[in-house]
């Protein structure tokens, strides 16, 4: 069924990007954490009290959502060992225009040194994946429902999305001034792995289907960059095959830089604050394995076409409908160029604060905000840490961010002799229920500090 | 204090176990679908059939002779002509009647006048020979030689009598060369050929040479492959039969059926006649077997008495060698024709009898030439503008599903056919689709039961002419059972019939300019 392997066909490219998907992490939690090692990833200023060296162990965190109340289990459930897509239910819970965002970060390892003179010196390694993709609901329809249930109608199914991840290798340097004032900044290496980035100029797919015979109309005006994902597209025959590159983590010729300044204010025995702004120029230029491809062209199928002297003149003596309908390719003909592009690291900004009430509890607040191409999003949360023992610190946030303004943060801290282990979530019922929830936050990992 | 620390290493490493599943990428390699349905539609075919096209079509493939004209106002006129009989004049009038490996012809005397075998009240004054082997034979049993020489005074080449100069041994006997006769001219005001000779003996003495035997003359004439290329003469009063026979016509020979009905026919009898000599066709017998058994006479007010004078070309005029043509136009106003056209006759029966010089004018001269032949010939003219009822026509074409036919139909819940036709004639189509397998029995049909009419016909005004188009919308379901017999097939017998409009009650006109749009597309449910 050729036809319903176009249909099928975009939305795949769609399903393809939303599984690698991101966006801006939101770390509340994490930033109030301030004698965590990791937690110097949001303000290069922060350095766990009384520490000289810090070895980060690896460290994974995940931050993802989408627009509504679309979870994981709406789309996929496990039948034996088959994955089953379903979009039954979840298109219902559709918007006309959704979003989705996926921002994944894993430290491989990490390294913190007090320095004479009040310096401090930090450095490491991350991988990390950002991505938004923004889709109609149409798009969905089409694919699970297929076009008939919209013949008259119009569907515009182009979607977009800006997709890329990156070795990250950083370098920090913080100094303290005084008993009350940190200073730092950090500069970032980017090493891109692979992008896939849609040209918003460009977006245009629009699939009619007439009402007369159901004649299809497909008119496209779409373009996409890509590198190392996506390096061919075949549309030829009746096939519309994807050449998709092996995901690499090795470094490449895409490089760029970021940095990252932040500084922490202690404002007398039991008040602290602190500001960072992260990913500041943060870009990538993409020139490896950098292709634009576009699809530009109106095409409009009316079944083979037979002229009638053929018929009458007994000329055309059968009816063979094979030919002709791999033109319907032919809106779909991407022109592949080699070109180069850039992406631009979501920036990100965090304002805290933390007020030790008495040795065991303290009590905290903190902005985020990040703002991207794509996106843009503020954040607000209020926590509390106990020091339930001497290696055991719990605590608990509430924020409100756009998805949702009913967020509560867990986080659990461990710090068996040298070492410091956490899980954290600014949504500790999602990142428990992980499957059920539109947004998922988490992070774990660990540290050893001397 | 050790277990305490092992205990909170273990906490976390619960903690971390059980976010292990949050953790762990779905695999999309192998993903499934769920089962739900959907429905796609897309197009089939699509073709425009022009009136024109069709017509033509018809015509090449039914009727030979037959052209078909698009008048200025984009009427068509039909137009069939086929010659009906031909009669030579040497089937009827025979001349010198010398068949191969005749016996010669006895000369008895010194001069013999030899009688032409001519029809009654036929008096010949000259005929051209067009062909001939002449050999004079000449038996001499008297015992002293003869010579002399043999002529025919009528005959001539150039102003030359034809002589033969001869001289015969004492009992002996000689064959003359073989003379060729080609482009002679015989001269006769009696219907006789003369034959002469002049034979002496070597004392002078004239003779007639004696017979050798009793019976036997002397002298004989020997003709082989005697012909006539022209004939001269008077021509009286005579009825002679012309031309008896029953004969299939179909002007409809397609596979075509139905009940046609042609407004307006026009039949043109065309007699072309190179006969140089007054004739008067009567007309003894036309009638047509209608395709319903029946015999419809030919009734008609152009013929006189059942007769009609054939015009001719004359000797007068030296119009030898012309033909001249006489129309009998039969139509709605002087006959019956359109009775019998509609009634799509398939046969013709007619006896026809000539005349010559029926007015008995004692002054004619005529002639005959060995061409000369009457020939009647059927112009059919039909502007296409009639009715018809369940006019139908059979084809059987290839069926190539391709792709579709390889669909996995587990997938497939049921398939709807849309057929759309927008028609600007005047004709309804009514169809019904067989697929066959290969053995070309019928497998399915696409409609169950009767045909249905698939193509409304256009609207039209008083005068039969259609106003606009009429779009005709037919779906057809089959479940999947249906369609995966339908699928397999590789043939369709596809059977169609027409009517015209207002159920074929209305004369409507057909222009070449009408065409009608045939389109096909499909609705496939999938349920994966």
């Amino acid at each position: 069924m050729k036809t319903t392997c176009f249909f099928r066909y975009i939305f795949l490219i769609a399903i393809a990007s939303f599984a690698r998907e991101a966006g801006a992490q939101q770390e509340l939690m994490l930033h109030q954490q301030t004698g965590l090692w990791q937690a110097s990833a949001t303000n290069p200023a922060f350095f766990p009290k009384d520490k000289r060296l810090m070895i980060g162990l690896p460290s994974f965190g995940l931050d993802a959502a989408h627009s509504g109340d679309i979870t994981y289990n709406d789309l996929l459930r496990r039948e034996g060992n088959r994955t089953i897509l379903d979009l039954s239910k979840a298109i219902g819970k559709l918007e006309p225009e959704n979003e989705g965002y996926y921002d994944q970060r894993f430290e491989t390892v990490s390294l913190g040194l007090r320095l004479p003179a009040g310096f401090y010196l930090q450095a490491g390694h991350a991988v990390r994946i950002n991505a938004v993709v923004n889709y109609p609901k149409a798009l969905a329809e089409l694919f699970w429902y297929g076009n008939a249930p919209y013949i008259g109608q119009t569907l515009n199914v182009g979607f977009s999305t800006t997709t890329f991840d990156w070795n990250e290798l950083s370098l920090g340097l913080a100094r303290r001034f005084g008993d009350r004032l940190t200073i730092g900044a950090r500069a970032k290496f980017l090493s891109g792995i692979s992008s896939l980035q849609t040209d918003d100029d460009h977006r245009l797919v629009s699939v009619y289907t007439d009402p007369d015979i159901y004649q299809l109309t497909l008119q496209t005006d779409y373009a996409f960059h890509s590198s190392s994902i996506i390096s061919a597209i075949d549309t030829s025959g009746l096939g519309f095959d994807l050449a998709i590159n092996e995901l690499k983590n090795g470094f490449s010729a895409n490089t760029g830089w970021a940095f990252d300044l932040g500084l922490q204010l202690q404002l007398g025995e039991r008040l602290t604050l602190s500001a960072s702004a992260l990913d500041l120029g943060g870009r990538i230029n993409w020139k490896e394995n950098a292709n634009y491809f576009r699809s530009n062209g109106s095409f409009t199928y009316d079944g083979v076409e037979i002229p009638g002297t053929d018929i009458i003149n007994g000329t055309t003596d059968s009816l063979d409908f094979t030919a002709a309908l791999d033109t319907l390719n032919d809106a779909l003909q991407f022109q592949k160029t080699a070109e180069s592009f850039h992406s631009t690291l979501p920036a990100r900004f965090y304002i805290g604060g933390t007020f030790k009430l008495t040795e065991r509890w303290s009590f905290g607040a903190v902005v985020h905000h990040q703002n991207s191409e794509r996106r843009s999003a503020t954040s607000v949360g209020v926590n509390a840490h106990w020091a339930v023992l001497k290696w055991l610190t719990l605590g608990v946030m509430y924020s409100v961010n756009g998805h949702s303004a009913t967020n509560l943060g867990l986080s659990v801290v461990i710090r068996p002799g040298p070492a410091q282990l956490f899980i954290i979530s600014d949504n500790a019922l999602n990142a428990a229920t992980p499957y059920g929830s539109a947004a998922v936050n988490f992070r774990f990992g660990g540290a050893v500090v001397f | 204090m050790r277990f305490k620390n092992w205990l909170s290493l273990l906490f976390p490493v619960l903690v971390l176990a059980s976010m292990y599943p949050a953790c762990k990428k779905a695999n999309l390699d192998d993903a499934a679908f769920a089962e739900h349905t959907a429905e796609y539609a897309f197009p089939l075919f699509n073709t425009t059939l022009s009136l024109k096209d069709l017509m033509f079509k018809v015509l090449n493939d039914s009727l030979s002779g037959d052209t078909i004209v698009v008048n200025a106002d984009n009427t068509m006129t039909l137009y069939y002509s086929g010659d009906v009989a031909e009669k030579p004049a040497s089937d009827i009038f025979a001349f010198f009647n010398f068949p191969p490996n005749a016996p010669p012809i006895p000369v008895p005397d010194s001069l013999y006048a030899y009688p032409l075998e001519v029809p009654d009240s036929v008096f010949v004054r000259r005929t051209d020979v067009l062909t001939g082997d002449m050999i004079v034979i000449i038996f001499n049993s008297l015992p002293e030689p003869v010579h002399g020489v043999f002529s025919i005074p009528q005959m001539s080449k150039n102003g030359v009598v034809f002589e033969y100069p001869f001289t015969v041994g004492a009992n002996s006997n000689i064959f003359s060369p073989t003379f060729n006769l080609g482009g002679y001219t015989l001269l006769s005001d009696s219907n006789t050929l003369q034959f002469r000779y002049e034979a002496y003996l070597p004392g002078g003495e004239r003779i007639v040479f004696p017979e050798p035997f009793p019976g036997f003359p002397g002298v004989g004439i020997s003709l082989q492959n005697f012909t006539l290329s022209y004939v001269e003469g008077y021509w009286g009063f005579s009825e002679y039969p012309l031309t008896l026979d029953t004969i299939d016509i179909d002007i409809n020979q397609t596979n075509l059926k139905g009940n046609v009905q042609v407004k307006d026919p026009k039949v043109t009898m065309t007699i072309s006649n190179s006969w140089g000599f007054p004739t008067r066709g009567v007309v003894k017998y036309l009638s047509f077997i209608g395709k319903d058994g029946e015999e419809y006479k030919l009734e008609s007010s152009v013929f006189n008495n059942d007769s009609i004078d054939f015009d001719y070309p004359s000797w007068v005029a030296g119009e030898i060698g012309q033909t001249k043509y006489t129309h009998v136009v039969l139509d709605g106003t002087n006959s019956n024709i359109a009775t019998i056209f509609n009634a799509q006759p398939t046969q013709l029966i007619y006896e026809v009898a000539g005349i010559s010089n029926a007015k008995r004018d004692p002054s004619i001269i005529g002639f005959l030439t060995n061409e000369s032949t009457i020939a009647l010939r059927m112009n059919v003219e039909l502007v296409l503008e009639g009715s018809v009822q369940d006019f139908g026509a059979e084809q059987t074409l290839d069926l190539n599903f391709g792709s579709y036919g390889d669909i996995d139909t587990a997938h497939i819940e049921s398939v709807e056919f849309k057929v759309v036709t927008e028609n600007q004639t005047p004709i309804a189509t009514a169809l019904q689709l067989y697929f066959l397998d290969e053995n070309a029995q019928a497998v399915d049909s696409l409609f169950v039961g009767a045909p249905q009419f698939i193509m409304e016909a256009a609207p039209v005004d008083a005068g039969g002419n259609a106003i606009g188009q009429k779009r005709t919308e037919t779906f057809v379901s089959m479940d999947i059972a249906r369609f995966d017999r339908v699928r397999q097939t590789d043939k369709i017998l596809l059977r169609t019939f027409f009517t015209t409009a207002n159920g074929g009650l209305t004369p409507v006109k057909l222009l070449a300019n009408q065409q009608t749009a045939v389109k096909l597309g499909m609705k496939v449910k999938t349920r994966y």
